[in-house]
């Protein structure tokens, strides 16, 4: 209920040509570090409260304390406010840390920041820092806020600042497409062409080689005229199995190709003991 | 049978003005019974969208949030008290049995140590007047922020002299959350309002006015009445609920085409959620999404940026799609988005899930698995080796070997012996004697 009624009594001082604000008198801001005298100061700056320091990023390296020294004013006389923070604000990602200043009934005070007292997320902060000061208290005063200076962080590049891990939430994830393992592949065609032609030469040597040697089928009209019933199922027969092989190879599974191979095996047993009984009648006799 | 079933679609008619996808059952536990007034407004919101309150106090001692081991609301509003505890039938195990029954709390509250005072703005529309801010870890997913703070606001104990300058601050700006969302595992929301007298009367009706604005305007509006209707109606599931209708994967391609004698463990491509696919068989998921809109189902859609995922898994994902949205034409009645996705199966074969989990800020959660078998290439799916020319070599020679085999037996069967030879043979002999 208080800052509803103070909003009101706000509204009420507003309309009034007469009103106190807050503000601040004989700001510095200064950037030193912890070992070095009072005189020598890195940086040392005056602020008012209406220009802030916009010409350059005020530096603060890794070892120095930025400290800001200031009396908050109610109108023209100093109090202390409720509210006297130093507000450094990421102009990219938003975010934001207030610091209270620590200020006396009188309104004079100081703050005091360093880079351990930045979390992460602004300390490795792009951009420099927007720095603003911010007095405010209840009562029907206007506050004050507004930006002072700018401050640029210069990070110690040998301990730079531990990274937090990345805390969970719920989102769409990156797409993840299965890598497939290489497709089985080929040597070039030419290759097999050209081993496949040095294989299949091997039939007319070998078949040239037998010529040579003398080797004919002049017996076939022979053999036939004594035995063709054993001599055509038992060349038939091996002819067959030939074919059983193939048919299993194209598409018959090991169920359907024995029963057949079990036929055509027994007749090639049983027509081959006969054939070769006829052929053993020709080597005795002589002409073998 | 029809007389019953008449008796439910009456049931039915009578709860058509009810919203919530989960139910009705209100309990509001507010300390004073004569407070209750200052609230009227947002009762009457309450009921005009069908829910039944109760209202009770927290010293009641017939108080129970359970009946018969189960959550006896489906909802369940709490209101600040005077005391600093809501007392032994509200300890806080028992709310959490209470969510974890699956039930909704929305947590207002006006009694904290810490306080938010922002002397700049009042968010421009919605009123916190005493509003209690949170501060939310970083680590749970499952918190989510409704509104934050603005930038000036900060934290301190009314309790302490507020003249005195404060030295140590526990939170300031939008670190600071005035309304935060939690939603748990199994769905049930839990919302914690910074203030509960943004929900009074008094706050539904005031003009507010930002100050340093020009002071000829009077103010605006507060928009609490309608940002109380919006989060009571998150809270207690009346948005932000999502309906799987449907999930149904099959088959993409024909892979039996050409094959005569396939194995019989394999997906017909007709086959609607088989058990099983084989290694790199393409196949087509779609699940069928529909989002409550506080009266009706409506086809779900994501938020811009966001997309709907499946993984294809054993143990850790193998794919992770976005689907692609389309409306859902042939279940029309469902009034649904239907998501679909194509893919080629991995080249691994084993127990695999086709697992969406939709789990989003302010959404219920989705988590729809179902468990597939892949198999490896049976023996007969292999490209035959004729088509492979890098085996012509050894089939050109199965077929000299089998045209040299016949060849051998016809001249050993049918050879006539030369004579060169056997003289040759028999002049050796004779050389002996």
């Amino acid at each position: 209920m208080r800052l509803l009624s103070s909003l009101a009594i706000t509204g009420l001082s507003l309309g009034s040509a007469f009103a106190a604000s807050w503000g601040f008198e004989d700001a510095t801001l200064t950037v030193s570090s912890k070992g070095a005298g009072v005189g020598s100061a890195g940086v040392k700056e005056k602020l008012t409260p209406n220009s802030p320091l916009t010409s350059y990023a005020v530096t603060l390296p890794a070892a120095d304390t930025l400290k800001i020294v200031l009396t908050a004013t109610e109108g023209k006389t100093g109090k202390r406010p409720h509210q006297p923070f130093l507000t450094l604000h990421d102009t990219t990602t938003g975010l934001e840390e207030s610091f209270p200043f620590s200020l006396k009934d009188s309104g004079k005070g100081k703050v005091e920041v360093t880079q351990k007292d930045l979390p992460y997320q602004l300390l490795t902060s792009k951009s420099p820092l927007k720095a603003s000061l911010v007095l405010a208290s209840f009562g029907s005063s206007t506050p004050y806020a507004s930006h002072a200076f700018d401050l640029a962080l210069e990070l110690d590049s040998a301990a730079p600042p531990a990274t937090p891990p990345a805390s969970e939430r719920y989102t769409s994830k990156p797409e993840i497409h299965h890598i497939f393992k290489a497709e089985p592949g080929s040597p070039p065609k030419v290759i097999s062409f050209f081993f496949t032609l040095c294989v299949l030469a091997t039939l007319p040597v070998l078949l040239g080689a037998w010529a040579l040697l003398g080797a004919n089928v002049d017996h076939f009209g022979k053999a036939f005229g004594a035995a063709p019933v054993s001599h055509g199922l038992f060349m038939g027969s091996v002819v067959a199995m030939e074919g059983v092989f193939f048919m299993y190879y194209i598409s018959w599974n090991l169920f359907q190709m024995l029963p057949v191979a079990a036929v055509v095996g027994t007749v090639a047993y049983v027509s081959g003991s006969r054939a070769l009984t006829e052929v053993q009648d020709r080597r005795l006799a002589g002409e073998r | 049978m029809r007389l019953r079933l008449f008796g439910l679609a009456l049931g039915l008619l009578g709860f058509v003005s009810a919203l919530s996808a989960q139910g009705q059952n209100l309990l509001v536990v507010i300390e004073d019974e004569s407070d209750k007034t200052k609230y009227s407004q947002f009762w009457s919101d309450l009921q005009d969208r069908g829910f039944q309150l109760s209202y009770r106090s927290p010293k009641d001692t017939t108080l129970s949030l359970f009946l018969h081991g189960e959550p006896a609301y489906s909802h369940l509003l709490l209101l600040p008290t005077k005391s600093k505890g809501f007392g032994p039938n509200l300890t806080p195990n028992l709310i959490v049995d209470f969510v974890n029954g699956g039930s909704n709390v929305l947590l207002a509250s006006a009694t904290s140590k810490k306080a938010i005072k922002n002397f700049f703005s009042v968010d421009g529309l919605v009123a916190f007047p005493h509003a209690v801010g949170q501060v939310l870890g970083n680590a749970s997913p499952l918190l989510a922020s409704v509104i934050k703070a603005p930038a000036t606001a900060y934290t301190y104990n009314p309790k302490e002299d507020s003249t005195e300058g404060l030295e140590d601050v526990f939170a300031t700006g939008a670190q600071l959350t005035l309304v935060s969302a939690f939603q748990a595992r199994n769905s049930a929301r839990f919302t914690v309002l910074g203030s509960s007298a943004a929900l009074e009367d008094k706050w539904f009706d005031a003009s507010v006015s930002l100050p340093g604005s020009t002071s000829g305007k009077t103010g605006q509006k507060t928009a609490n009445k309608a940002f109380a209707h919006a989060l009571s109606a998150w809270t207690f599931k009346e948005l932000g609920v999502l309906r799987v209708n449907s999930v149904t994967h099959r088959l993409a391609e024909d892979t039996r085409a050409g094959i005569t004698n396939s194995t019989a463990v394999s997906a017909a491509p007709g086959d609607v959620n088989p058990e099983i696919y084989r290694i790199k068989n393409r196949v087509h998921y779609a699940v069928s999404l529909s989002e409550y809109s506080g009266t009706h189902w409506i086809p779900f859609t994501p938020p811009a940026g966001d997309a709907v995922q499946l993984e294809f898994s054993m143990l850790s994902p193998f794919h992770r799609l976005d689907l692609t949205p389309s409306p859902d034409t042939t279940n029309p009645q469902d009034n649904a988005t239907l998501y679909t996705a194509e893919f080629v199966l991995p080249d691994q074969h084993g127990i695999f899930n086709f697992f969406l989990e939709y789990r989003r800020p302010f959404y219920t959660n989705v988590e729809e698995k179902r468990t597939v078998s892949v198999r490896h290439f049976a023996h007969d799916e292999w490209p035959r080796s004729f088509v492979i020319s890098a085996a012509f070599p050894w089939i050109g020679g199965i077929w000299v070997t089998v045209l040299g085999w016949l060849g051998f037996v016809g001249l050993w069967v049918y050879s006539k012996p030369g004579g060169a030879r056997r003289e040759l043979k028999v002049g050796g002999v004779g050389g002996k004697k």
